[in-house]
């Protein structure tokens, strides 16, 4: 077993990254994931924190415009990029045409996988605007919802994307 | 749970991380996409005191070199090779790999050297630490191998992962590596050990720079199958890769490499089956053959499942993955 009393020698380190188009700087240790970052030093919280292991999705946010796992991405290694989380996505009362469809659809129960769905999606649509419903699944694979609302959250894409939603979904 | 401290090193070149590695000693580890190692890292089963992180490094992009093989840099991320339209058109067994692994998260964030080189997992190994602190197996250097207590401290019977390693071994697939002293090539095959304890044979302070995978000559076909408990996210029950030519009247079976994953500490070529194979004319019974040949394979009862749930599991689908590639070479046989 690997020595457990050894020196520990995390420094802490001053990095900036750029989140929903604002610069922070913020003092990091390396063992500090993106997810504790962003809710505990910069206060946006709208980033759930889910199992920590990159199975449910719940921290997914924009990295550079890819959807990454905030969990699994160390903070340490964000110096200098572009990161967006769902408190980006509106702008003041006006929202997105996905968060539209997130609303019109119900596809909200209880809300923890939401932010992650929302971005995972917008992630979707700003590569692709007219996904297919595989495409949708696939994209949408790495976001679990333990409320199984998933009928309501693929018609909420299919309808931003402007495709009507599906009757079989219905 | 909050990962413990160790210090962080950016690398700006692969040269750098190998300099940086040698010099940060022993309990140093690379992190490239870091969704393998970072979970290993909360659970406690990697311990690094170091990281040498290789997210500053931009990939280049997959290219044809001048023998015509596919170049690949190592820190290519999955999702891109799974979307790009060279990998999809020269070697879409390459691109079907890729999009087989877990989430498009993961698929974004993971590369291929970071794949190949994955932790192996045991349903033990892989618990949360607390179970592990009290009762550490011998890959944490414990002294009982829990879920096979008879194993000798030297045997590890962890499961090697990777969905892709079958499909690039079948494709003959080289890696080249990069260390202090320079650069060496290896067949992908031999980058395995199988032993769960050390799964790799790259050195103390190698990286992999790249995959090298040769063109596929005529009349070639392939056939993919990533066996899982649920469609997506999940580790691979068997993955069953198969890369085969047929002659030029495209009837009987020349050349057949048949790759096994996910069931032992590293890819298995069943050989027993390629023999069933090659040289016969391919059709009902000739599949039937190589597939009664996976009983040679003795899969690790690993993630819950029973061994003979495994060899039939095999069975079935590497029938099936046969006749899709013998398909796919005629078809392909006809276009040229």
């Amino acid at each position: 077993m690997a020595d457990r009393s050894r020196e520990l020698s995390g420094k802490s380190q001053v990095i900036s990254i750029e989140v929903n188009g604002e610069l922070h700087e913020v003092t990091v240790r390396p063992r500090h994931t993106l997810v504790e970052v962003l809710r505990e030093k910069i206060g946006l919280t709208g980033t759930k924190d889910g199992c920590e292991q990159g199975v449910c999705g719940a921290c997914t946010i924009l990295l550079e415009g890819r959807p990454a796992l905030s969990c699994l991405t160390l903070a340490i290694e964000c110096d200098g990029k572009k990161v967006r989380t769902v408190e980006g996505l509106a702008n003041g009362e006006k929202v997105t045409a996905i968060q539209q469809a997130f609303l019109d659809q119900g596809a909200v129960q209880c809300g923890f996988c939401t932010p992650g769905m929302l971005m995972s999606a917008t992630a979707l649509l700003e590569k692709n605007p007219k996904p297919s419903l595989p495409e949708i699944k696939k994209a949408l694979e790495g976001n679990l919802c333990r409320c199984t609302g998933y009928n309501a959250i693929v018609a909420a894409v299919r309808q931003a994307s402007g495709q009507g939603v599906d009757p079989v979904m219905q | 749970m909050i990962l413990f401290d160790f210090q962080y090193e950016r690398a700006r070149s692969l040269a750098e991380a190998a300099t940086l590695l040698a010099s940060l000693g022993p309990d140093a580890r690379v992190m490239a996409g870091g969704t393998d190692l970072l979970p290993n890292m909360r659970t406690e089963i990697a311990r690094p005191a170091a990281l040498v992180g290789l997210g500053g490094i931009t990939a280049a992009e997959p290219q044809v070199d001048a023998e015509d093989n596919i170049r690949i840099d190592a820190l290519t991320r999955l999702a891109a090779i799974a979307d790009s339209p060279l990998i999809r058109k020269r070697q879409p067994m390459l691109a079907e790999a890729a999009r087989a692994v877990a989430s498009n998260q993961i698929r974004q964030m993971g590369t291929l050297g970071g794949n190949l080189c994955q932790d192996t997992r045991c349903l033990y190994l892989n618990q949360q630490h607390d179970f592990q602190f009290v009762a550490p197996c011998y890959k944490r250097a414990g002294s009982c191998c829990y879920p096979f207590p008879q194993n000798k401290p030297d045997v590890c019977w962890s499961v090697y992962m990777s969905d892709i390693a079958p499909a690039l071994i079948a494709l003959e697939a080289e890696i080249s590596i990069v260390g202090e002293s320079g650069m060496r090539r290896l067949p992908l095959e031999q980058l395995y050990s199988g032993n769960g304890l050390k799964p790799f044979t790259l050195g103390k302070n190698e990286v992999i720079e790249a995959v090298i995978v040769p063109a596929t000559p005529a009349r070639s076909g392939y056939g993919y199958h990533k066996s899982s408990r649920r469609g997506g996210l999940e580790f691979a029950t068997s993955v069953i890769a198969v890369a085969l030519r047929l002659d030029d009247a495209l009837m009987r079976c020349t050349q057949a490499r048949i790759v096994i994953g996910a069931v032992r500490e590293q890819p298995i070529r069943a050989e027993a089956a390629e023999k069933a194979l090659v040289g016969h004319e391919v059709g009902a019974a000739a599949y039937d053959a190589a597939a009664a040949a996976v009983h040679e394979i003795k899969p690790l009862p690993h993630h819950g499942f029973t061994k003979s749930f495994i060899v039939d599991n095999l069975r079935v689908y590497l029938r099936r993955v046969l006749a899709h590639a013998v398909e796919r070479a005629r078809a392909s046989g006809m276009v040229a």
